[in-house]
């Protein structure tokens, strides 16, 4: 029953998207391009030669891989909840029979589908010109998945406990752009967490927003040994608790001040 | 005279309409030192693991860095907030409320630029100098007249050729109300963030002469380092000039399209 | 004979919009090969109104009234036929007719939102070029008009439907135009709120001599307004003329109103050919009649019944307007 009415609901934000679909081209070749002029940089700074062991096309691989994994991880759908406890419309979300975070999984869901059927061949298409170097192993690759999914949970729950803080701030939404800059700074896109200054580099190892996007982009592009991978997964697995602990926290807690104000 | 009295009440208006909302001060705050500190981070991290890149320094590169703060600024002041409310869902043509500004008794392409003002974006305009400032410093050059003088007039053709595209896109509203298409432009602009000639030749191309984003930010920056020919400086002029008028009548035909949401 | 400010000759206008398929394939199918149809909103309009008068465009949705006042504002260019207010032709918007022109629409504001309508009214002194002395003395008499004093420093956010609109009309006005294009101003509002505003315009109207084309749903409006009306239907004028005029010409019935000597009715009433019973009980009759046959059909009525009282009257022209909106070139 879950499934058929997740289904619908995933069917219903396709065709009531269909209406915006250049919208959603929009967004999803705007949040391709910082990365993609990282990409171009440090290829072009890195010239016939290596940058901390990273040659151009080792740039070109990481970066792709990136554009990818970013895109899969980014969760548009917190800004939403935010807007919605925000503007009063939490009541017609709570009188459904599902709970909200059905609507924020299932738009998740819908959401990478169209994201991913534009930016797949633009990656693609970049890859033919720009011609990557990646030594594929399959070690890399069954570690890649569980930490791209656990990455992308990470990101999402991350989010939504920061975008529950609606609940008590009228402008908790700043919290959210304050994620976007640090993910940017400290999870590989501004430069590879390994060619980060001293300082920065602890700093990014210690804090989640490394496992939200760099963790297994990394682990693909065979950035990291044994060692690297099995701390990486120590500290994704720890920050995801973490979020997921304060998810349910402030979900009861918001849940119960909205229905004692009354909205 | 009417004019400066125009514009004055334009500004004194959107004063108020800002500070109605007191909370966004320090959202807008926070977003501006966001700005501010991963732009510079993003050129220390680079130049932290290369001298040169391209014949771009560190300081020459904080200098672009500054222009492109300013040139956001500017942007930010007064063109932007304008050309911005008439794109989207809830923009004056998709709403039809564009039907007063074509009725008022003023140059509509004047109306729409000007009619609009942030005035919070002054302080980005200062924060972009403090970084122009800090970046001449390093350069450890001292400025002729001569090239103080480029500079402005590299600068002043740079603001032209960015309110020209803007405008340009802007009109594009007109066939397609829905689409936000200053957010294509948001995406190439992004890549003025840095020099052009750290880009791959035919992006490079497309940068200067096709989206000319680049030299928006490029040529004044190449002034101050002193490696602008004067060829580049006359060109930019030329191509600003030539690019305003096209952007006017583009902007005019639009117009004699637009018929009102209802019927 | 001046010249009269309005004219319209041959008016057509066409929109060409869009169809949106319903389904998932067929929206994904229009991606690529979207369709069109043309719809004639306005066909062969023609009238005049002269300076100073009130006259409603009346119609039912969609009859093409909105899209005539664009056309007179300058918002749209016609398809073809002649235009001109006040010498001017509207589409080419030049700023003197734009200065002598002026637009309320029910449903979209001119207010700046978040800030007191003082300041929008400053701002828009300011953009039609008004002398500051002047502005001073219309902006009073018209807060004077409206009764808004009080309004003027409260943000527009905070205020009703109903006080919006003094502030959208005071906006208008405060420049002194000659033409005044109303679409749908009472739209939402409650009754005394619209009698309040019918009021004002009517007022101003007389006193400053401004020439008022209005298009309204109520039929209210219309008949405190609007001496004269231009009836719309599916884009063609179906009448020209006087209110009254109206229901003589479109309405071929007269309504008869009988009131009975109870105590002399034996139950048998003989209602006599053509004619048509609206109303009846035991104490009154209300009848239906042609009109070329109402005085003979009232002289057997009086001879037939006991009639203590009888009125003869038009039909309601809420009646007359309901009977063309939905019967007229169907």
């Amino acid at each position: 029953m879950k499934t058929r009415a997740g289904w619908a609901l995933i069917r219903g934000l396709w065709l009531s998207w269909l209406q915006y679909r250049s919208f959603f081209f929009l967004l999803a070749f705007g949040w391709m391009i910082p990365p993609l002029i990282y990409l171009l940089v440090w290829s072009t700074a890195a010239g016939e030669g290596t940058i901390g062991g990273l040659s151009r096309g080792a740039f070109v691989a990481y970066y792709l891989v990136l554009i990818l994994v970013n895109q899969v991880t980014y969760s548009q759908t917190n800004w939403t909840v935010g807007d919605l406890i925000r503007y009063g419309q939490m009541n017609r979300v709570l009188l459904r029979p599902l709970p909200p975070v059905y609507d924020a999984l299932a738009s998740e869901f819908a959401g990478k589908v169209v994201f991913l059927a534009f930016d797949l061949p633009v990656v693609a298409l970049l890859a033919l010109i720009l011609r990557p170097e990646l030594e594929w192993t399959w070690a890399n690759g069954l570690a890649f998945l569980p930490a791209l999914v656990l990455a992308w949970g990470l990101r999402f729950l991350w989010g939504y406990w920061l975008a529950l803080l609606a609940f008590w701030a009228t402008r908790a939404d700043a919290l959210l752009a304050l994620q976007d800059a640090l993910v940017f700074l400290l999870a590989g896109q501004v430069a590879p967490v390994a060619l980060l200054p001293g300082f920065l580099q602890t700093l990014a190892k210690i804090l989640p927003f490394r496992y939200m996007v760099a963790f297994p982009v990394e682990i693909l592009t065979g950035q990291l040994d044994l060692a690297g991978m099995q701390t990486g997964f120590a500290f994704q697995a720890g920050w995801l608790s973490v979020a997921a602990g304060l998810y349910l926290l402030l979900w009861r807690a918001g849940l119960r001040r909205y229905t004692a104000v009354g909205g | 005279m009417r004019t400066f009295r125009l514009i004055g009440q334009f500004m004194r208006a959107s004063f108020q309409e800002e500070a109605a909302s007191r909370t966004n001060f320090f959202v807008n705050l926070l977003h501006s030192i966001l700005n501010l500190g991963t732009g510079v981070l993003g050129v220390v991290v680079l130049f932290g693991q290369i001298d040169e890149v391209q014949g771009w320094n560190l300081a020459s590169t904080l200098a672009l860095l500054g222009v492109y703060l300013i040139v956001s600024a500017l942007r930010g002041l007064f063109i932007g907030p304008g050309l911005d409310a008439l794109a989207g869902m809830d923009g004056k043509i998709w709403s039809g409320t564009f039907d007063f500004t074509i009725l008022r008794p003023l140059n509509t392409q004047f109306l729409v630029s000007v009619h609009k003002w942030r005035l919070f974006a002054i302080l980005d305009l200062g924060l972009g100098l403090g970084v122009l400032g800090a970046a001449v410093a390093r350069l450890g050059v001292s400025l002729s007249a001569g090239q103080v003088v480029a500079f402005l007039l590299a600068l002043f053709a740079g603001v032209l050729t960015l309110y020209a595209i803007l405008l340009a896109f802007a009109a594009l509203v007109f066939w397609s109300p829905g689409v936000l298409f200053t957010w294509v432009f948001d995406a190439f602009f992004q890549m003025a963030r840095y020099p052009v000639g750290m880009y791959p030749g035919w992006l490079r191309l497309v940068l200067t002469w096709v989206i000319p984003v680049g030299i928006i930010t490029t040529v004044p920056a190449q002034a101050l380092s002193g490696s602008l020919t004067p060829g580049m400086l006359f060109g930019g002029l030329g191509l600003a000039a030539l690019l305003v008028v096209g952007a006017s009548l583009l902007f005019r035909r639009g117009l004699r399209r637009y018929a009102s949401a209802s019927s | 004979m001046p010249e009269p400010q309005i004219q319209i000759h041959n008016l057509t206008k066409t929109y060409r919009v869009p169809v949106r398929p319903e389904g998932l394939r067929a929206s994904l199918g229009s991606l690529f090969r979207p369709a069109y149809n043309d719809v004639e909103a306005v066909v062969d309009v023609s009238f005049d109104v002269a300076a100073g008068a009130r006259v409603g465009l009346i119609g039912p949705n969609g009859a093409g009234k909105t899209t005539t006042l664009k056309v007179l504002s300058g918002l749209l260019h016609p398809t073809s036929g002649q235009v001109r207010v006040a010498g001017f032709l509207p589409w080419e918007r030049q700023p003197e007719y734009l200065r002598r022109i002026s637009m309320v629409m029910g449903n979209k504001s001119q207010m700046l939102w978040d800030i007191p309508p003082l300041d929008s009214f400053r701002v828009l002194g300011e953009v039609y070029g008004v002398p500051p002395a002047r502005f001073r003395r219309t902006l009073d008499e018209l807060v004077a008009l409206l009764d808004m004093e009080e309004l003027l420093t409260k943000p527009v956010r905070n205020l009703s439907l109903g006080e919006r609109m003094k502030c959208e009309l005071t906006a208008s006005l405060l420049y002194r135009p000659q033409v005044l294009f109303l679409d749908e101003p009472t739209l939402g509002l409650d009754v005394s709120m619209q009698l309040r505003l019918r009021r004002f315009l009517k007022e101003y109207n007389q006193h400053s001599g401004v020439t008022v084309l209005l298009t309204s749903h109520y039929m209210a409006d219309v008949l405190a307004l609007c001496p004269r009306v231009v009836l719309i239907h599916r884009g063609r004028v179906l009448y020209d003329g006087e209110l009254n005029e109206l229901a003589r010409q479109l309405a071929p019935f007269k309504q008869l109103r009988l009131s009975l000597q109870v105590e002399k009715c034996n139950g048998a009433m003989p209602i006599p050919d053509g004619v048509e019973v609206i109303e009846q009980d035991r104490a009154s009759l209300t009848l239906r009649v042609p009109r070329a046959e109402a005085p003979a059909l009232t002289a057997r009525l009086l001879q037939t019944l006991p009639v203590a009282d009888l009125t003869i009257e038009d039909p309601p022209i809420e009646a007359v307007i309901d009977q063309i909106y939905s019967g007229a070139g169907a």
